[in-house]
């Protein structure tokens, strides 16, 4: 249930009361005490965590700021993420090393390394196309768990999974085709279809008189696979523990009215792709904008967007490009008089997609800030440089404040770092005191002081 | 006795090894084989015989999305509005099986599923003809013999064996909970039918297996998980009623039980979409759905010749390969094809209509089977230009089953440009500038490229041409010593290679049994590839050897 309760109402009416969102202040005056970091009646505003993973890299040579600190200036395949509004909410992180696992298979060790912190999980030891997972869960999914735990910080969905660009990958593991992971082959898939995410958040609910019968059933349910449990082995064991979590999520908003929340535009039923040229900002700009809402709702806390895959198929038409990223990025060359121009234009293109994003949250109101000031946000792609397939100079961007716990608007210039201490940085930044995280080489107990207030 | 060659130079920047590429049932890792040889020659080694059979861990099979759609309009009946919002499935190896065999159910997974049940009873519920129909009696409440008959009758269809008198209780204590609340008991039985449908016995095939009477080292499938398997494997979907009662006569205790039992299922018609869903998957044809090619180079593809490729693939694979008298070899070779007016524009062929029509491709076509279908050819390509590379690694790594390392990482694989005075150069000339005369990279693409070249005439939509870049095609090569001088050519030298046969047995028997199969498993392989070959490659000869097979009816005592 919404912590908020009826009062939310009010304040959400502005932000949905037209296509500009700047609203009336002092309707919003009466919502928040006078300090405008706590909700008036008592509770603070809450921190958001997500990731926004786009797939295979970018091109150091137009991305690495310059300076390092304050003056940064973006190169520009990062500049749509430097408008004076968002600057100061934005840290390029770079010259991090995956240490996780360099150059192992760079899509694969870069992916489960970045939202991890260790080496993936190899599916079954196989010398063809590699199948792998991550082999733990992904940075999301450990705020998630923590936030649910807590009734102070649980939201009615423990997180929020949306894709963004199809899925052309290829069979290589749960690595490829999924970002948010609880464990090894244990995944929170995304959802691609903007209505469906709507329907389910702001659609008509079930009856509240049905949620005593569905308990009923749901115990059944329990005991039928606690009784099944009894028979398996190991593996599989955690397999049903996984379940009987998933059935527990819906458990948890039994009972509980939904939040009287106002209701983001209803999206298309569908996003044609006319010549198979996919919608791309279309869609990214409905998603975003649902996500938005649903953080406004407190609905969520957690979100991860799959903007693109590792590897990505995607085909940048609106880029100029004929064929999918990943080939052009092996194909295009970068010597002579062409520097990758398709490349450059699909770089862009990406991020002009987390501009609008980050805007959208920014533009948003919530206290006397915004709903990106209560965000940390892990910006990443899975690997340096998409021709040559690295691991060196991971690309990392951070955005937002945790709620006055991050430092942010500069550019953190490391000297070959293990890109899982940002992780712990970011962990720290939303409250979780481990003094380490991730394993094996990618282990870290290094928090960067910088990055935090 | 086999007889094993190992292709290729192998360096360092290549690592890997191909390994033993005959040898069956391999769980990977380096094989048995022969290292590399410097001078890139060939080896000849026997492999060694296959240790004794030890069967697989049982499985714990997620219903896929496809199999949960045919077994609830199996259980509830036409005319219902089936559920659209479900996960995805995550193939591993190829597979869904086996993904959905390795893969939970996450927090969004449960709130689908618990949607999807409540929707699908609803609709039963909420019709008074429908719901009495569906319950086969008028309850007069939750105690009334009727209530407990139908959950220990629509319970055994759902989860695929009989209910003990404990669940009939728990499910009984459901609809008497809900009763109670909502003071009415079809409500309950509603709920209880959609719990039905969110029960791990449902949304999961439990095939663990229990201890075999007559060997002590194995766990035995009982009949109703045998039949669980049998039905999933021939119809793609729940067991019908005669399977589950044959499994309560133990009728699936002995070989010539699961025999005939296997035989009535391949006689049905039911056995066609259930076994083409091992091709499209093989095939890996749902990515024809939405295939996209270049608007420039292809100004003449359309978003609905997709859909029409994979139709024509399906056709193909029914004609030549299902029912009596199949044969998987022709699949290779076939002159048929079927095509409609959008295949007609790829195929240069006459207006076909909106249907997809049978045509035979005469004897001076270029067209033999599916390698040089406008689908294969559209799917292993780029959105602008063939790839030999692709088209090469799908013959290699799935039709002969032979391992071809993944790429190094810190190469620069791209394509050089033509040197400006040199004048124009084919794709092929390209590759093999690139991949064949750089030693990194030789290694793995002397398995894949040479092969691909073979389907060179044919551009990225499948389209026959003979020239590339304004230079004539040179689609000549071998295939493991043999020579080729066209596709024609090439697919005759596949059909005969000694590997093929081997190879769709292996594959058909991961997606049969959804796991990846292990060394304990190689002598059921051989097993099973031997009745294969033998009928000439019919392919319900592979299903029933695979069926009645030790792989398949046995499980790893759990530790």
């Amino acid at each position: 249930m919404s912590k908020f309760g009826l009062e939310r109402r009010t304040f959400l009416k502005g932000i949905l009361g037209g296509a500009a969102v700047s609203i009336g202040v002092p309707a919003l005056d009466a919502m928040f005490d006078g300090n405008g970091t706590r909700l008036a009646f008592g509770q603070a505003i809450p921190k958001r965590f997500g990731i926004w993973f786009f797939g295979n890299g970018i091109r150091r040579a137009h991305w690495i700021p310059d300076q390092a600190g304050p003056a940064w200036v973006a190169k520009e395949e990062m500049a749509p993420l430097a408008t004076a509004e968002l600057r100061p909410y934005v840290t390029p992180v770079t010259g991090m090393v995956m240490m996780a696992d360099p150059n192992n298979h760079p899509h694969h060790s870069g992916m489960a390394g970045i939202f991890t912190g260790q080496r993936y999980f190899l599916n079954g030891n196989v010398r063809d196309t590699i199948s792998s997972s991550f082999d733990a869960p992904s940075i999301d999914q450990v705020v998630a768990e923590r936030w649910q735990a807590d009734p102070a910080t649980r939201a009615p969905y423990r997180s929020l999974e949306v894709g963004i660009c199809r899925f052309r990958g290829s069979d290589e593991g749960t690595t490829f085709q999924h970002l948010s992971h609880n464990g090894p082959n244990n995944v929170n898939p995304a959802e691609y279809q903007p209505i469906r995410l709507f329907q389910r958040l702001f659609g008509t609910p079930l009856s509240a008189q049905l949620d005593q019968a569905r308990q009923s059933v749901l115990d059944a349910v329990k005991a039928d696979t606690r009784a099944l449990k009894q028979r398996l082995g190991a593996s599989d064991k955690a397999r049903l523990d996984q379940h009987l979590e998933s059935i527990r999520s819906i458990e948890l908003r039994l009972g509980t009215t939904r939040a009287q929340c106002a209701t983001p535009a209803r999206p298309d039923a569908t996003y044609p792709e006319p010549n198979g040229q996919e919608p791309i900002a279309e869609k990214n700009r409905v998603m975003s904008d649902i996500l938005a809402m649903a953080m406004a709702c407190d609905l969520t806390r957690v979100f991860s967007v799959l903007f693109s895959s590792a590897g990505a198929g995607t085909v940048f038409w609106m880029a100029g490009a004929q064929n999918g990223l990943h080939q052009i990025a092996h194909d295009e060359r970068a010597q002579g008089p062409e520097p990758q121009p398709t490349l450059h234009a699909a770089q862009v293109f990406t991020m002009q997609q987390f501009a609008y994003f980050l805007e959208r949250l920014r533009t948003t109101p919530e206290g006397a800030g915004n709903l990106l000031d209560s965000c940390a946000i892990l910006c990443a792609t899975e690997l340096s440089e998409g021709m040559v397939h690295t691991n060196d100079e991971f690309p990392i961007v951070l955005a937002g404040r945790a709620g006055g716990a991050m430092q942010s608007g500069f550019h953190y210039r490391s000297n070959r770092e293990n890109t899982t201490n940002v992780l712990l940085t970011l962990l720290r930044a939303v409250g979780d005191p481990r003094p380490s995280f991730g394993a094996g080489t990618g282990l870290s107990s290094t928090v960067i002081p910088s990055l935090l207030t | 006795m086999r007889r094993t060659s190992v292709f290729c130079l192998f360096l360092s920047a290549c690592s890997g090894s191909v390994g033993d590429p005959s040898e069956l049932g391999t769980d990977g890792g380096p094989g048995p084989g022969p290292g590399p040889r410097e001078d890139g020659g060939t080896v000849v080694v026997e492999p060694p015989p296959p240790p004794p059979f030890a069967p697989a861990p049982g499985t714990l099979q997620r219903l896929t999305r496809t199999r949960y759609l045919s077994s609830v309009q199996d259980l509830l009946g036409p005319g219902l509005n089936w559920p659209t919002d479900l996960e995805v499935d995550t193939p591993l190896f190829g597979f869904t099986s086996v993904g959905a065999s390795t893969l939970t159910i996450g927090p969004r997974a449960a709130e689908q599923y618990e949607a999807a049940a409540m929707s699908l009873a609803h609709q039963i519920f909420t019709d008074a003809t429908r719901r009495e129909a569906f319950v086969g009696c008028v309850p007069s409440g939750a105690a009334d013999p009727c209530v407990r008959s139908f959950l220990g009758r629509f319970g055994e269809r759902a989860f695929r064996r009989p209910l003990s008198g404990d669940e009939l209780d728990r499910w009984q204590l459901v609809v008497t909970n809900i009763e109670a609340s909502l003071r009415d008991v079809w409500t309950g039985l509603e709920l209880a039918t959609a719990g039905l449908l969110q029960s791990p016995y449902f949304l999961y095939r439990v095939e663990v297996g229990s201890p075999d009477p007559a060997d002590a080292t194995r766990y035995r499938y009982d009949g109703y998980e045998l039949a669980t398997r049998l039905a999933y494997f021939v119809w793609g979907s729940t067991p019908d009623d005669e399977l589950l009662a044959a499994a309560g006569r133990g009728e699936l205790d002995t070989t010539a039980g699961v025999e005939a039992q296997t035989r009535r299922l391949l006689a049905s018609p039911r056995s066609k979409d259930g076994l083409l869903l091992f091709f499209f998957e093989h095939l890996k044809l749902d990515r024809l759905e939405g295939l996209t090619k270049s608007p420039t180079a292809f100004p003449q593809f359309t978003p609905a010749m997709g859909p029409a490729m994979r139709d024509e693939i399906l056709r193909l694979v029914e004609a030549e390969v299902l029912g009596e008298g199949g044969d998987f070899r022709r699949l290779l070779t076939s002159q048929r094809g079927f095509i409609n007016d959008d295949l007609a524009r790829i195929y240069f062929m006459p207006s076909a209509g909106p249907q997809l029509t049978e045509v035979n491709h005469p004897a001076n076509s270029p067209r033999r089977g599916i390698l040089t279908t406008a689908g294969f050819l559209a799917l292993n390509a780029h959105e602008t230009i063939s790839s030999p590379t692709y088209r090469g690694r799908y013959i290699r790594q799935s039709l002969l089953c032979q391992d071809i390392p993944p790429p190094p990482a810190n190469v620069n694989p791209t394509v050089p440009e033509a040197p400006v005075n040199s004048g124009p150069q084919t794709f092929r000339q390209r590759l093999e500038a690139l991949h064949l005369s750089n030693p990194t990279c030789a290694g793995c693409h002397q398995l894949m490229d040479p092969l691909g070249f073979g389907l060179e005439g044919f551009d990225a939509i499948g389209a026959y041409r003979t020239t590339d870049n304004g230079l004539p095609i040179n689609a000549s090569g071998t295939l493991d010593g043999r020579a080729f001088k066209n596709a024609a050519e090439l697919v005759e030298v596949l059909a005969d290679h000694r590997d093929l046969g081997a190879c769709l047995a292996k594959v058909t028997y991961r997606h049969a049994t959804g796991h990846k199969e292990t060394t304990g498993e190689t002598r059921t392989l051989r097993a099973v590839t031997a009745p294969f070959v033998e009928s000439g490659y019919q392919f319900d000869a592979l299903v029933v050897a695979i069926a009645t097979s030790d792989g398949f009816r046995y499980a790893k005592v759990p530790e």
